[in-house]
């Protein structure tokens, strides 16, 4: 009995440092005024901060933008990861340039693609180029309202890494289904759509699922991409960055925990639903 | 309900020829078994007939379209998988109704389907599972129903019982010729098992290297083997192999080997006689030696040493020694034999098998 709980010891401490005590920590100091512009230290201040959250116009109009950009980015990163798996998963002549295109976005840094991105919808040079990228900007802009350009551009951004990764994960999910399941298909249905809504979407279900809760932790925790290609300007706030402009532009540390904090419970949520979608009660008790 | 026309079917690989000149004349609702060891181009066959592989070269016809070209699905056939390749969302009911459901047959005519295909194979009260709550056995009746409700011209089997226990494989095997007589649709079943091949077959393919060794009934195969490859290949334990060179003395035809020395039956001399003095193989079946009495007659007994003895209960096999060669006999269980005891055994001369060494056909 003693051997157990000393053998849990080390994975129960790693655990309880790395993630319950920043997490406790942020929840404590969400209920503070912590901020270095306060000389006299922190102070409990109870619900204040998430009263003053709720009762923000920007709170709820960063919430609209961040679950707008989640259902956005992961609607086309599965679509396009799905078709980009099932190209690779058939031997063809065309398979080494797909895996190129599918592996570059992936394994470049980020930060250097984000920069490169700016550029092309920011040219930093003028050029015959940045006219049409500004009448792009104007266009796009004056039909769907301000700032829509730059979530676009976001969104566009997140879709071309995000995709790739979303591609090798169900990649590897359809490698893991029997070949003949597919063969079964291949001799039973009469099309390919009937072949991808009644037996590959069924079976890729366990990695749809994981593939929507990663892409649904990256867009609601995207904070460096959004900040980067929007050059740190909040014209069309994600939650992650109005949280980061409260805390370190304005030193409001105790209002930028509640704000972040406030996606724990649609996390929590998420996390539920998508587990019951994959792995559903009446299967389990099988 | 459709006879299976195989025409110089090959298939190449990159690298490997894996089906050389096939050709094959499958008659209506016959069971045909195509059997050999791992790699010898049967299932490639069979999943060639299902579309599931491009025919190199040749032509397969079911009934009386040439399918080369159709896709799997339009070839009115239906195949039962080796791993069942159910799918595992969906419910029993679901599984077998899949085929019908994606050709848009009317619900009443699926239910009814379903219905009459689970009751032949006992199964109704499974119909809501899935597969995953269902035994090994359980998942193999569940596969043949899938093809059951899709009344196909042919049933493609790609070794659908090596992955049940051989208790229940015997059970099965017993239950899908018991269905092939009540169904009779055409059947083609692969397997590399020759006693589940010898049960079940109508004819037996015998397959080696992408090469039909031989096509015939059970018995023919077993009796009249055209080469020493089905000879060995069939039969359980095999057929015995010894190297023994033709000799003639006073007038009659002897076989000698290292260990023994028995006389060419009459009856097979003519052909033999080409042989004279030349090295050939004597095949002789388990069943086809005994433990001489007085009644057997000369020239046909000689001594061994006997080697280990396996009492099955039923029967006893004795490995013996003669010489350089190790004999398996299949003898009486009442036959009291001990380990290194002398024996002598006598052999049948009307079932001597005998094979050219050098392209190893049946003389």
């Amino acid at each position: 009995m003693v051997t157990a709980y000393l053998l849990l010891a080390p994975a129960t401490i790693l655990l309880l440092g790395v993630l319950a005590y920043p997490v406790g920590w942020e929840a404590w100091i969400s209920l503070t005024d912590l901020s270095p512009l306060n000389v006299r230290g922190p102070r409990f201040v109870g619900l204040q901060n998430y009263r003053a959250m709720l009762a923000e116009p920007f709170f709820w109009r960063a919430v609209a933008v961040t679950a707008v950009y989640f259902a956005v980015t992961t609607a086309a990163k599965l679509a396009l990861g799905l078709a980009m798996a099932l190209l690779l998963l058939r031997p063809s002549r065309l398979r080494p340039l797909v895996f190129l295109a599918v592996f570059l976005p992936w394994a470049y840094p980020g930060g250097v693609s984000v920069v490169a991105w700016y550029w092309m919808l920011n040219p930093p040079l003028i050029t015959s180029y940045s006219v049409l990228a500004g009448s792009m900007k104007y266009a796009v802009d004056g039909l769907l309202g301000g700032g829509a350009w730059a979530f676009l551009s976001v969104a566009l951004f997140n879709v071309w890494r995000g995709g790739s990764f979303t591609a090798v994960f169900l990649l590897a999910g359809l490698n893991a289904i029997p070949t003949e399941l597919f063969e079964y298909a291949a001799l039973e249905t009469h099309t390919a759509w009937q072949q991808l809504r009644h037996v590959t979407l069924p079976l890729l279900r366990p990695f749809l699922a994981l593939a929507v809760f990663l892409s649904f932790t990256t867009a609601f925790a995207d904070l460096a991409n959004v900040w980067m290609l929007t050059g740190g300007r909040v014209i069309f706030p994600v939650i992650g960055t109005y949280a980061y402009w409260l805390g370190i532009r304005n030193g409001a540390i105790g209002e930028a925990a509640a704000w972040s904090l406030s996606l724990v419970p649609l996390l929590a949520a998420a996390l539920v639903g998508l587990f019951r979608w994959f792995d559903p009660r009446e299967e389990r008790t099988a | 309900m459709a006879q299976v026309l195989l025409k110089d079917l090959n298939k190449k690989y990159d690298e490997v020829h894996a089906v050389k000149d096939v050709n094959l004349h499958i008659r209506d609702k016959e069971f045909i078994v195509l059997v050999g060891p791992s790699g010898c181009g049967k299932s490639t066959t069979l999943r060639m007939v299902a579309g599931l592989e491009e025919i190199t070269a040749g032509e397969i016809a079911i009934g009386d379209r040439v399918v080369n070209d159709l896709p799997p699905k339009d070839r009115d056939i239906a195949m039962v998988f080796q791993n069942y390749a159910l799918y595992p969302h969906m419910t029993v009911y679901d599984n077998m109704a899949f085929g019908l459901k994606m050709r848009k047959f009317p619900k009443p005519e699926i239910q009814k389907r379903v219905k009459d295909a689970a009751e032949i194979l006992g199964i109704q009260d499974l119909l809501k599972r899935k597969p995953r709550q269902l035994s090994g056995g359980q998942r193999q009746r569940v596969a043949v129903g899938r093809a059951i409700v899709r009344h196909p011209q042919v049933f493609l089997f790609d070794e659908p019982l090596s992955n049940l226990d051989a208790k229940l494989r015997v059970q099965m095997r017993v239950e899908l010729k018991r269905l092939h007589d009540r169904l009779e649709t055409t059947a083609i079943y692969v397997t590399h098992d020759q006693v589940e091949a010898m049960t079940l077959g109508d004819r037996v393919v015998v397959m080696k290297d992408g090469w039909i060794q031989q096509v015939g009934e059970p018995l023919e195969l077993y009796g009249k083997p055209t080469n020493r490859f089905v000879a060995g290949f069939i039969g359980s334990p095999a057929m015995n192999f010894a190297e023994v060179t033709i000799t003639e003395a006073n007038g009659a035809l002897t076989a000698e080997s290292s260990g023994f020395r028995v006389l060419v039956p009459p009856a097979r001399a003519g052909n033999l006689k080409a042989h004279k003095g030349q090295r050939v193989t004597l095949g002789i079946r388990p069943e086809d030696l005994h433990i001489a009495t007085g009644a057997d007659p000369a020239g046909y007994t000689f001594d061994t040493v006997v080697d280990v003895v396996e009492p099955l209960g039923s029967e006893i096999l004795l490995d013996v020694k003669s010489g350089s060669n190790s004999l398996v006999a299949r003898v009486e269980p009442t036959v009291r034999v001990k380990v290194h005891e002398g024996i002598r055994l006598g052999l049948n001369p009307d079932r001597l098998h005998f094979f050219d060494m050098t392209t190893e056909k049946a003389i």
